[in-house]
């Protein structure tokens, strides 16, 4: 079995796909998945690297295997979905500790997956909305479609506070502009677009964590977990 | 899902064999070190057993336990552990809270009486890092609360190295270097024990489940996880593989790659970790105990012992493939890579990947087929042998045994779907296209291109042609035979040629041309057999067929002799030969000619008197068809005249050759018996202006000059005549020819008006080409000076510039003659300005335009002297130099 040299995981709430974010980019289809059990792996060749892109599973049972799938990732996915405002409190309120035990300069990407089923459009339903848990307010339309939920904007202010949270600088990663994705697994949209610019802005990472450092497999001994040291460090 | 026989059970020790019929005794732990078989019971005994494996014919193993020994060890609890350590000859059984060594044969304990006291649980380092052969690192879990102990084991004694505590009590331990994976009470951890330093892996409640810690490799462990999870994780806190899903009340696990084996209350169950697939399920109620020791699984429950005996891979795979689940099988054996030696496993792997292209070609997933194919390094006859009639008849090809697939043909394989059919015939044929030229044909190139072949014509694929005209080894017999059936006549033609027999090819040609056979893939197959025959290196062939190819199209055909090499129609193309073969085609035997004459530039008199002889004779033919006699001249005619002035050879011929070769001739044209004969023919025929030409090449020139004036009353070509007729002369013959043109335009003949402008036009004009002196005694005394004026200043001018021109030599003669007598005489001399100073010395550089001429001979006179030259005209030296002429 070939290393991978990095490793991105996907995090997020149950129901929310990440299994099918994952299996629509690496198999191009959409089939119906079940509630994962445990966690799974990919190994994606990209250029000259193999990146192994981790599904966990989003049920609660699981969620004390995040941080061990976490460690050392150079990049977090972290999903929600845009008809669930419950989703995106979620991955603040219950994933974004799981990350403490990435790689320092881990890169995070916040995808609200699953705009199909909302109205069409950025910004059609209740601009002012926000991301309350709940039904949407007006209830005027007679779609069979519902009104989204979640609007980039809360994803790229999510983003924001997961730079607060890490004490990282904006001008030291990626806008959250860039950062911030609505997909849709089943109809493939913006899929391929998250994990490419993902696998992009990834490689360098790598190559800066393998130029700097030996192999993590003698890191516990000299060095002590990045998540405990930060914030001692920090004012 | 579908499964797979990885494991069989076979039974190892049947309960009777145990502790005969105390059925309050049960089975604790068992031990298993090569082929000894330790167990430990809930009455504080061990046992040991021999195990023998033996594998009957049918390929199922069965086990025989031969009891050794058994021993109380002396407490009144049960034996909770036992651990060999081989090296020492020594057995580890905890029991009562602590470890005793005993002998590994006799069961008996170290004379020492060295223990490891307050033990729950311990482990044995199988990557140890002291170095030390003649110790084992065990590590135990203490009875103090949270606390941890290494120790190292002798033969005789033990010794305690390090001592940790936890931040949680442990429950179980596994060691691999300096790291301990352990469970705690409510998570599980990598703590290493030379650093102190500790790594969560992630939480798990062991109070309310068991948990599960288990060694596989190197810095690997399988933990039970929450859920039910089988998880794995590295000595760095990471999980490189993904997790296997187990049921929630799992009692034990084993690792015997790559399968994960686990055991519940019912079932023994199997995961890949390859793929983390659940393979095989095995009904095993009560089970309490699953280990592996080095490969070897063992099972049991509270009465009896088992094994759990892997399947050889290779048969593993073979089901797989069996039911067509390749993807399986390939991980199957890429996970096994490791397992078995290099080369064993490459020959394995090749056949896998072979059987696995079968699959994939029969479900006509022909990407994935190749891919396969040409990985697993296919034999390409495996698959042409699918192929009906594809393979020659001389192949000595045979099916791998035992067989690859389980196809006799493509018929069976796509029960005579033709569209299928096809598509794997087009399949097979890009396939064999493309290996064809790589390393995969080597050894049976024949076999290959002929298939191709056979498809090609099958298909009426355009390759075919392609195939047989660049490098190929299609066997002949095969291939012909084919190529006949699907009457593919030119591309038969093509095999032939390839295969040097270029009579057969030709042949076959000739007989579609001729419309015997019927093959249509070439339209312009005449041609086709012309270029064949004119690249030709076999004369013999090409004088076969000359014949028909002339009869066809005698332009055309002549190609076969005029277009051929030069070097090579010399060597073996006599063209005496080829004149008498084309005898019956005039417009072949033509086109050779001029290709002779004009290409070849043959100096050869025969064949450009034979040449003038048929142009004329053409001309002769095509003349009374044309309306009066100011048709336009016909290219041959323009061939003929082009020829009668260019050559020189056939007057030759005539003159010399009349009695012997020319007789010949005769006898085709009767009528040409001399060369004036001819001139009379060409007259008679109204071809003046030949007629004129061979007055001109006889010196005729008077005649010839009359017709073209007098008949013709065609100027220019007088004048032209006069041109080509004194190319190659001296001057003064052209000057005969013009005055001879002249004396015509002016002398006694039928008279026209036109003739004295002609002649005056003629002087006026070509001055130069005439003497004067001459002319004007001619001229008629009536003509005014006006009309010949440009005639008479040029004539004047001409005879003023000889006359100085004259005068110039004659005086550097002189002088030269001086300067010879000087340098013989010795004496002072001044020569007389007479012969350059009076007449005027310009005239010479100015007409001549070279000044330096003169002027170097002037100072190199003076040179001569070394004194102003002439004091007489008191010039300075300096040439004179006049412009006013």
């Amino acid at each position: 079995m070939r290393k991978p040299d990095g490793k991105i995981v996907l995090l997020g709430d149950m129901n929310v796909g990440k299994t099918s974010l994952l299996q629509r980019y690496m198999e191009r289809r959409f089939p119906d998945t079940v509630s994962t059990v445990g966690g799974a792996f990919y190994l994606k060749q990209w250029r000259s690297y193999n990146i192994s892109i981790w599904d966990t599973a989003g049920r609660e049972q699981f969620h004390g295997l995040g941080s061990m799938y976490c460690r050392g990732a150079a990049a977090v996915i972290l999903t929600y979905d845009v008809n669930q405002a419950q989703s995106l409190l979620e991955l603040e309120d219950r994933f974004l500790g799981l990350t403490d035990t990435a790689s320092a300069d881990c890169l995070f990407a916040v995808v609200g997956n699953k705009v199909d089923l909302s109205e069409e459009g950025p910004g059609e339903g209740g601009q002012e909305g926000g991301h309350g848990p709940g039904p949407a307010g007006g209830g005027g339309c007679a779609a069979p479609r519902l009104p989204k939920q979640v609007q980039p904007e809360d994803a790229v202010a999510f983003y924001k506070k997961i730079l607060k949270y890490k004490m990282l600088d904006e001008k030291d990663v990626p806008a959250a502009e860039q950062m911030c994705f609505e997909t849709s697994a089943k109809t493939g949209h913006n899929v391929d677009l998250l994990f490419e610019t993902l696998f992009d802005t990834v490689v360098p990472v790598i190559l800066r964590q393998r130029a700097q450092g030996p192999p993590q497999t003698v890191d516990i001994a000299s060095s002590r977990p990045p998540a405990r040291t930060r914030p001692a460090c920090c004012a | 899902m579908m499964s797979t026989k990885a494991f069989t059970l076979v039974p190892a020790v049947e309960r009777e064999q145990l502790m005969g019929d105390g059925e309050r005794v049960s089975l604790e732990c068992v031990e298993c070190c090569g082929r000894n078989l330790y167990l430990g019971t809930s009455d504080c005994f061990v046992y040991h057993f021999l195990l023998e494996e033996k594998t009957v014919p049918g390929g199922s193993a069965t086990f025989t336990a031969t009891k050794q020994l058994h021993r109380h060890l002396g407490f009144k609890k049960p034996v909770n552990e036992l651990r060999a350590a081989s090296a020492l000859y020594r057995l580890l059984a905890l029991c009562d809270g602590s470890i005793t060594l005993v002998h590994m044969l006799s069961l008996e304990p170290v004379p020492s009486g060295a223990r490891i006291k307050g033990a729950t649980a311990f482990a044995l380092n199988e990557n140890p890092v002291s170095g030390d052969p003649f110790c084992v690192e065990v590590c135990i879990i203490s009875v103090k609360r949270r606390t941890i102990q290494v120790f190292l084991v002798y033969e005789d004694r033990v010794q305690i190295v390090r001592e940790l505590s936890t931040p949680e009590q442990p429950l179980a331990v596994a060691v691999d270097g300096h790291f301990l994976c352990l469970a705690l009470t409510t998570q599980y951890i990598i703590l290493n024990y030379s650093t102190g330093v500790a790594q969560d892996l992630f939480p798990f409640c062991s109070e309310e489940k068991r948990p599960i810690v288990k060694r596989i490799g190197r810095q690997e462990f399988l933990l039970a996880g929450p859920g039910g999870l089988g998880m794995f994780a590295t000595v760095a806190g990471v999980s490189q593989r993904a997790p296997v899903h187990w049921s929630e009340n799992v009692v034990g696990a084993a690792v015997c790659f790559p399968y994960v084996i686990a055991l519940d209350s019912e079932f023994i169950t199997v995961h890949s970790m390859l793929d983390q697939q659940q393979k095989q399920t095995l009904p095993f109620k009560e089970g309490h105990i699953l280990q592996d020791f080095e490969g070897r699984v063992i099972v049991a429950t509270s009465k009896g012992v088992y094994v759990l005996v892997p399947l050889p891979l290779e048969k593993q795979i073979q089901d797989l493939l069996a039911s067509r689940r390749v993807e399986e099988a390939l991980v199957l054996a890429k996970g096994a890579r490791r397992n078995i030696p290099k080369e064993k496993f490459q020959v394995m792997y090749r056949r896998i990947l072979q059987q696995a292209g079968f699959i994939q070609f029969a479900q006509l997933q022909f990407l994935e087929a190749k891919e396969l194919f040409r990985s697993g390094q296919l034999d390409v006859r495996e698959l042409i042998s699918l192929y009906p009639f594809l393979l020659p008849t001389s192949s000595s090809f045979t099916r791998s045994h035992p067989p690859l697939h389980e196809f006799a043909d493509l018929n069976q394989l796509t029960q005579g779907d033709q569209e299928k059919v096809a598509r794997c015939k087009h399949f097979l044929m890009s396939y064999l296209n493309e290996v064809r030229s790589t390393e995969v044909a080597n050894g049976y190139k024949e076999d290959v291109d002929t298939a191709l072949l056979k498809l090609y014509t099958e298909a009426d694929h355009d390759s075919l042609l392609d195939l047989l005209v660049t490098e190929n080894f299609c066997l002949l017999a095969d291939s012909a035979a084919w190529l006949e059936k699907h009457k593919k006549y030119f591309a038969l033609g093509l095999l032939y040629h390839y295969n040097h027999q270029d009579a057969a090819a030709v042949q076959l040609w000739v007989r579609i041309v001729n419309g015997d056979i019927h093959d249509c893939t070439r339209s312009d197959l005449y041609e086709y057999v012309v270029d064949f025959l004119t690249d030709s290196l076999d004369p013999d062939l090409v004088w076969q067929y000359a014949d028909w190819v002339l009869q066809k199209n005698p332009e055309v055909g002549v190609q076969v002799f005029t277009k051929r090499p030069v070097d090579e129609q010399e060597s073996r193309f006599n063209p005496d030969d080829i004149i008498s073969c084309l005898k019956k085609y005039p417009q072949a035997l033509v086109k050779y000619l001029e290709h002779l004459v004009m290409d070849r530039r043959l100096q050869k008199e025969e064949y450009h008197t034979h040449l003038a002889v048929l142009y004329l004779d053409e001309v002769l033919q095509q003349r009374p068809s044309a309306s009066g006699k100011d048709a336009d001249v016909t290219e041959t005619q323009a061939k003929l005249r082009r020829l009668l002035q260019k050559s020189d050879l056939y007057r030759v011929h005539f003159l010399l050759v009349a009695a012997l070769d020319w007789h010949r001739l005769a006898r085709a044209l009767p009528f040409l018996t001399s060369r004036s004969h001819l001139t009379d023919r060409t007259r008679g025929a109204g071809l003046p202006v030949e007629s004129a030409i061979l007055h001109g090449k006889l010196e005729q020139h008077e005649e010839a000059l009359r017709i073209l004036v007098h008949e013709l009353a065609d100027f220019p070509a007088a004048e032209d005549y006069c041109l080509w007729c004194s190319e190659g002369r001296a001057p003064p013959y052209r000057q005969r020819l013009f005055h001879l043109l002249l004396a015509v335009y002016l002398g006694p003949g039928p008279s026209a008006p036109e003739l004295p402008v002609a002649a005056a036009d003629l002087l006026n004009r070509r001055a130069a080409e005439f003497d004067a002196a001459r002319v004007l005694q001619l001229l008629p005394g009536s003509w005014s000076v006006q009309l010949l004026c440009p005639f008479l200043t040029g004539a004047v001018r001409d005879s003023v510039h000889a006359r100085r021109t004259t005068q110039v030599a004659v005086g550097l003669a002189r002088s030269e003659n001086l300067i010879y007598k000087y340098d013989k005489g010795g004496k002072e001399i001044c020569p007389s300005p007479e012969p350059w100073s009076r007449p005027c010395l310009g005239g010479w550089s100015c007409y001549y335009g070279s000044v330096p001429a003169f002027s170097i001979y002037w100072k190199m006179l003076r040179a001569r002297h070394r004194a102003p030259f002439c004091r007489k005209t008191g010039d300075t030296g300096s040439s004179p130099v006049c412009h006013n002429y």
